[in-house]
């Protein structure tokens, strides 16, 4: 495949990983989730546009819509942790004390 | 062509020159009280003309004056109607006004305002003039609400107390539910009849006249304070005595049976109105017989007394006799003015004591009042060729040969044994014995503006039934020929009723007792009626308001039913289902491990 789809697929494996190691803070991991996010977006935009799928061009704008109301949800769970605990370490999170 | 009209006309119009020149300087003197009783003294002997005319040649006449306006097919103006009920009222109230107006310048003569009191009661005198000769319903309207509004300014002269304010506001509220029934009727009337002229809506045919009819009944309810909107006339005694006199006892408050009179062609033919009208008067008369039983006050006694005459009125009317209730109206004005004047004299000579529990013995010092009293007394119950017995007594009559309901027809006898019960309660407890008062108030009777006006109604109270029923016209033929124990009925009940209560008060003279009877109990708190309708509905329909609108859409549909119970929801659930123990990182670090792991295996398997 062309160097344009492996950039990207290798920008979405570096977000993924970055989704799933990280140290202690679990805003790191919604910020790599916004990466992947980012990163389907482009690639879809780029194959529509190069095959001339008219018919799927609002896939990307759905995405976009369903990208935005999960980084809602993560936002205020992180929000809940943060009030409970006053950080977001993910060390808190061992307590189920949300 | 005579001066019929003229007269009539002149007369009324006497009434307002007072108010016109309220601008001027001579309302701002002190004469002015003297002014306008004169000016009523005279309005009352032009009116008397007329009165003759009527008498001797039985003529009437609607005076038609001023086209108003049309409404499409509606035509209103000024119209009035002289006839056999206006003519033979109109000298009465005057002349009892007249009365009234006199006393009330010895009542309220240590009052700044008296000029404005004056304007008030002229005011109140012309609007109910107003309500008497008017040939349409609209004029009556206007008379209608008119007195109803100059009740509620005089009832709460005395402004400062709460108990005036709250009176007066539940003579308007009462009053007004009244006026339901009264705009019923005219909207009936206008919409099927197309008039609101009296002539009309006599002439034309209708099969079913129920539904103005029982509107002008509840207007009748509403203004003569018959049961179910009768408590506004005991509280209205809170203010000042020729208020109550004018108002509460001769003029306004038969507005109600002076509607149901005028329309009695439309009652003639229907049966169950006047059973409707029968029963509700019955019990009017009969309850509040038994509330002013056992009422302290001097002028609330009075006040029931009232309310029971207007109920046997009624009764009147149900059985289908409007010219007695007419006459029953005319004779009771006398009397019942001079009772309110008496007691006010009374109340003013002891220094405003208006409970008689604490007045006793007054026959030595106030020789006239008691005199005047118990005529008015003995009036009242219908005590034979005084007053009241040319038309009490004539009620009961037609009511016994009568073919009616049993039940209301017992029912008011027992009423009228019940008036001779208190008026001897009043009299026993004011009059004889020993004094109960401080004995420092000076008790006189020296002013003749009190002496001339009580001595014009006292005639009045003796002859007047003699007079007017042998001068009117004849209309119902009344019953001639009965049984003797029939015909002794009425008297024997008021014989009956004096005897017991005398007895009554002098056993029990010096007797206390611990506990009160739950039957003193519902006499005493007028039948727990203001209790409980003052209290229960407004409270019961203020909460559930607050129910519906706060708890009920607020509380539990915005609030609860979504947000709160599914929050509350996924909590519980996840603390019973979860068994995690929150290791985040190494779940991720698995989920990587296991994604590359089959990526790469998947990519070298062949």
């Amino acid at each position: 495949m062309s160097m344009v789809y492996v950039n990207m697929f290798l920008a979405f494996i570096m977000s993924l990983m970055g989704l799933l190691m990280y140290r202690s803070h679990l805003m790191s991991s919604l910020l790599c989730l916004e990466g992947m996010m980012l990163s389907l977006f482009i690639m879809m935009t780029v194959t529509i546009l190069n095959n001339h799928f008219t018919l799927a061009s609002m896939t990307p704008i759905i995405l976009l819509v369903f990208a935005a109301c999960e980084a809602a949800l993560g936002l205020s769970l992180l929000v809940m942790v943060s009030n409970t605990y006053g950080t977001d370490y993910v060390q808190n999170l061992n307590l189920l004390q949300c | 062509m005579n001066l019929f009209a003229s007269f009539m006309l002149t007369s009324m119009f006497m009434l307002l020159l007072p108010i016109i020149m309220s601008n001027t300087q001579l309302y701002k003197n002190n004469l002015y009280p003297h002014y306008v009783k004169t000016t009523i003294s005279y309005a009352f002997a032009i009116s008397m003309i007329p009165a003759m005319m009527f008498v001797s040649s039985g003529q009437e006449t609607i005076v038609s004056n001023w086209h108003w306006l049309s409404i499409q097919t509606l035509k209103l103006s000024l119209s009035f109607k002289l006839d056999y009920f206006s003519i033979i009222f109109i000298p009465v109230a005057l002349f009892v006004t007249w009365s009234i107006m006199e006393f009330s310048m010895w009542y309220m003569h240590t009052d700044p305002h008296i000029n404005r009191f004056f304007k008030y009661l002229l005011m109140f005198l012309i609007t109910m003039m107003i309500l008497v000769t008017a040939n349409n319903l609209f004029q009556l309207f206007i008379g209608w609400e008119g007195v109803g509004i100059m009740s509620f300014l005089l009832i709460g002269w005395w402004y400062g107390r709460a108990d005036a304010n709250t009176a007066a506001l539940q003579a308007i509220l009462y009053n007004r539910i009244g006026d339901v029934g009264f705009i019923t009727a005219m909207a009936w009337f206008l919409a099927n009849m197309n008039a609101w002229d009296f002539q009309q809506i006599f002439i034309t045919q209708h099969k079913n006249l129920n539904i103005p009819l029982l509107g002008l009944l509840l207007a009748a309810t509403g203004k003569s304070a018959q049961f179910g909107l009768h408590p506004w006339l005991p509280s209205a005694m809170e203010g000042p005595t020729p208020v109550s006199a004018l108002l509460h006892s001769s003029t306004m408050v038969v507005a109600g049976v002076f509607l149901l009179i005028r329309f009695h062609p439309l009652m003639e033919q229907n049966k169950t109105m006047q059973t409707l009208t029968l029963c509700l008067g019955a019990i009017t008369t009969l309850f509040t017989a038994i509330c002013a039983l056992t009422q302290n006050d001097i002028k609330k006694i009075v006040a029931f007394s009232t309310s029971s005459q207007l109920g046997l009125m009624i009764v009147t009317i149900g059985i289908n006799q409007p010219y007695l209730a007419f006459l029953h109206i005319c004779t009771h004005a006398f009397f019942k003015a001079m009772l309110f004047m008496c007691s006010g004299s009374i109340i003013h000579s002891l220094n405003d004591e208006q409970d008689i529990r604490k007045m006793g013995g007054l026959y030595k010092p106030m020789p006239f009042t008691t005199s005047s009293l118990i005529i008015g007394s003995l009036a009242l119950t219908g005590m034979p060729f005084l007053t009241g017995f040319y038309s009490k007594d004539l009620i009961i009559e037609t009511a016994n040969t009568s073919y009616t309901n049993a039940w209301a027809l017992s029912v008011t006898l027992i009423a009228t044994s019940l008036t001779a019960a208190y008026s001897t309660r009043i009299m026993f407890f004011a009059l004889l014995g020993q004094p109960r008062f401080n004995s420092l108030s000076p008790i006189n009777e020296n002013n003749p503006h009190l002496i001339n006006s009580i001595k014009r109604l006292l005639v009045g109270s003796i002859f007047a039934g003699y007079l007017i029923s042998h001068n009117i016209p004849p209309t119902t033929i009344p019953q001639m020929t009965m049984p003797h124990y029939l015909k002794l009925t009425a008297l024997a009940m008021t014989i009956t009723g004096f005897i017991l209560a005398l007895e009554l008060n002098l056993a029990a003279k010096n007797l206390k007792f611990k506990y009160p009877s739950n039957l003193f109990k519902f006499s005493n708190l007028l039948g727990y009626f203001p209790t409980v309708m003052h209290r229960l509905p407004s409270t019961m329909s203020l909460t559930m308001s607050q129910k519906s609108a706060s708890m009920l859409l607020d509380m539990i549909w915005l609030e609860s039913v979504l947000p709160k119970s599914i929050s509350h929801f996924q909590m519980k659930m996840s603390t019973i289902v979860s068994n995690q123990k929150g290791l985040v990182k190494l779940y991720f670090l698995s989920f990587m491990i296991t994604l590359t792991l089959s990526l790469l295996l998947l990519s070298f398997h062949e």
